[in-house]
């Protein structure tokens, strides 16, 4: 096409690269030149350090239980830690310090990474630009991800050295190497590059900023909730299966997948939680795209 | 574990309120005109090549849009011809944004089709090297520099990122390119929407009330560039209340009234059709002698100083009277009714507040 305007930077325009490429680097550009990004990761170090000293305080008591105050119980588990599998486990579980609310920072952020396109009526200049709109949001997810991932990232970075240095102070010795930590360490990456996927499925089928952060923090605070509720029901019916029933709900799916053993008595596998937790996932992004697709951006 | 969980739910919440409350900042700096900060460019004289001008033209077809039970546009069908500023005019919630958003593949129309060169938006191969469209003005990302967001858009586009500091420059935002948009007035965001309009070098333009907020400068400036790219052979679509703007930018119009056509052609055909509105301004000493012979069928309303507007006989009926019966004519002059006056007719009782 001629320049009308005399340009120099459209006389070397190179369109390399397909569509879903190109967007996905403007959304990280997005994140990049706006504050909120960075401040959430600094909020996500500053909680997983506070993490890891909250379950260093937990992990020392387990290990050296008072005498006199804690009873044999207290006794007979720390005997059981200082097994190799009570280690890993130990290792794992401060290898994966904060998981719980960590992964609400991927959450909410994966949130905004598409109502803020609303909130702040850039959404049809995004679209404008790129009328596929299904594209610009499968672009929102890879980067939803790859913030998921970062967190991740970041927080295993701090727990790997905080770890090692932690666990000789305690005079124990152990490989982070081990399967049982590798596991942990691999599925928390699934869980908070998982979450990051939701709140952006969430985001784009609410589209409301206020609503998609308040419904994805009722979401996660509320899944825990789904324990009460099936202890109420097991109560009533006592059938054993009820007591497996929580994890159909969302932030427990994330908690049975991760944990290494039992997350609560009675817990399904691991593998039930995955599924589940990227049922939702999947469904959300799906009513998404649909969403988005169909509706008018006004 | 849940006195953890309230501790993240109430920093959320405080979050977004800090969110939320940023839009009200008021530090901003006034930089709206176009002065010594803000000197205009001069845009590349290239005219463009026929095949270019068939691509450019812009034509609505029926355009129909529901939202619920109301209806915000309806059966609409204009043409916007390249090379020319055409002002698309109406009242607050006549449908002039609905239409230009149908026009743009943001709304689905009810009925009807909006295309540019004869393909619908969607269907553009590269839209934003065609199209440039500014809809809003506060359309950018508040703690974004204004160079960002065009960046973003460039990157979206497969556009060189070298690409937004030129047209910066164009708009004469260049010294304010690094600021956060937060702190832009609205002229200066006005200036943004443009730039990113600009950022493909496109054919077509369509602007929704691009001149909100600016101020005479501004306007002045705005007017200017717009002719310009019309000058080169652009189809230039500008939405706007402001009808004294338009009477002095717009070489077309169209006029719309509750989602409906009003009017459609140039400026002095639409004028023209209005010519039953206009009326003619006499001087004479004689003004009583001269209304009788005139008859019963005019209306004739004093002006002062032996002056009077007469509706019902244009000059010519009224000299060729005067001249029969002798009476003296010190002034006569043909008065056609201003835009405003025509806008008002066309669109009287069919404003809606939607």
């Amino acid at each position: 096409m001629t320049a009308l305007l005399d340009s120099a930077a459209l006389d070397q325009a190179d369109d390399t690269g397909t569509t879903l490429a190109r967007l996905v680097r403007a959304e990280f550009m997005k994140l990049r030149t706006t504050d909120t990004g960075w401040l959430f990761l600094a909020g996500f170090i500053a909680f997983t350090m506070l993490a890891l000293t909250i379950n260093g305080f937990g992990i020392h008591h387990q290990l050296y239980p008072q005498k006199g105050l804690d009873g044999p119980q207290a006794l007979a588990e720390a005997a059981r830690s200082r097994t190799p599998a009570g280690v890993a486990a130990i290792a794992a579980s401060m290898m994966t310090s904060g998981h719980l609310f960590g992964v609400i920072f991927a959450l909410l952020l994966g949130v905004l990474v598409v109502t803020s396109e609303f909130a702040n009526q850039t959404a049809a200049v995004t679209f404008v630009t790129v009328p596929r709109r299904a594209t610009v949001i499968k672009a929102k997810m890879a980067a939803a991800a790859c913030c998921g991932a970062l967190f991740w990232l970041a927080g295993t970075v701090i727990a790997a050295v905080a770890t090692p240095l932690f666990l000789y102070t305690q005079h124990i010795s152990t490989s982070l190497t081990g399967w049982t930590v590798a596991r942990s360490v691999l599925l928390n990456l699934l869980a908070f590059v998982a979450w990051g996927v939701f709140g952006l499925g969430l985001g784009a089928v609410l589209r409301s900023q206020m609503a998609s952060v308040i419904g994805a923090l009722v979401v996660y605070a509320g899944s825990f909730g789904a324990i009460l509720v099936f202890t109420l029901l097991y109560n009533l019916f006592h059938q054993a299966w009820l007591l497996a029933g929580p994890v159909i709900a969302p932030a427990v799916a994330s908690e049975v997948m991760v944990t290494s053993g039992p997350a609560f008595p009675y817990a399904p596998p691991g593998w039930v939680g995955g599924i589940i937790l990227i049922g939702y996932t999947v469904a959300l992004v799906a009513g998404g795209i649909a969403l988005t697709k169909r509706r008018d951006v006004i | 574990m849940v006195v953890l969980l309230a501790v993240v739910v109430i920093g959320g919440l405080v979050w977004l309120a800090r969110l939320n409350r940023g839009g009200t900042r008021t530090n901003r700096a006034r930089m709206d005109g176009a002065g010594p900060d803000f000197p205009d460019r001069p845009l590349g004289g290239r005219v463009v090549s026929p095949a270019l001008m068939s691509q450019g033209r812009i034509e609505v077809c029926g355009l129909t849009k529901d939202y619920g039970g109301v209806r915000a546009v309806d059966d609409l069908s204009f043409t916007v011809e390249p090379g020319r500023v055409t002002g698309f005019l109406g009242p607050n919630g006549a449908g002039k944004t609905t239409t230009l958003r149908m026009l743009l593949d943001l709304v689905e129309p009810t009925a009807g089709t909006a295309t540019i060169g004869g393909v619908r938006y969607a269907d553009l191969d590269q839209p934003i090297r065609c199209v440039g469209a500014v809809l809003e003005a506060g359309a950018a990302h508040k703690d974004r520099t204004g160079r960002d967001h065009l960046r973003v858009v460039c990157q979206s586009a497969g556009i060189p990122l070298a690409r937004a500091d030129e047209v910066l420059e164009l708009v004469g935002l260049g010294a304010a390119a690094r600021r956060t948009f937060r702190g832009y007035s609205l002229g200066m965001r006005q200036r943004l929407g443009v730039a990113a309009a600009l950022l493909g070098d496109p054919q077509v333009l369509i602007l929704d009330e691009p001149a909100n907020g600016l101020d005479p400068e501004g306007i002045r400036w705005m007017r200017d560039l717009l002719r310009t790219l019309a000058r080169q052979g652009r189809t230039v679509l500008v939405s706007s209340h402001l009808l004294g703007e338009m009477a002095q930018l717009a070489d077309d119009l169209v006029i719309v009234a509750a989602g409906r056509l009003a009017a459609q052609g140039t400026v002095a055909s639409v004028l023209g059709s209005m010519a039953y509105l206009s009326r003619t301004l006499v001087r004479t000493p004689e003004l009583e002698k001269l209304a009788a012979v005139l008859g019963s069928d005019v209306v004739v309303t004093p002006a002062g100083d032996s002056g009077a507007y007469i509706t019902g006989a244009d000059a010519v009926a009224i000299g060729d009277a005067a001249l029969r019966a002798g009476l003296a004519i010190h002034q006569l002059v043909t008065q056609l009714p201003d835009l405003e006056a025509a806008f008002l007719e066309l669109t009287a009782g069919k404003a809606a507040i939607r």
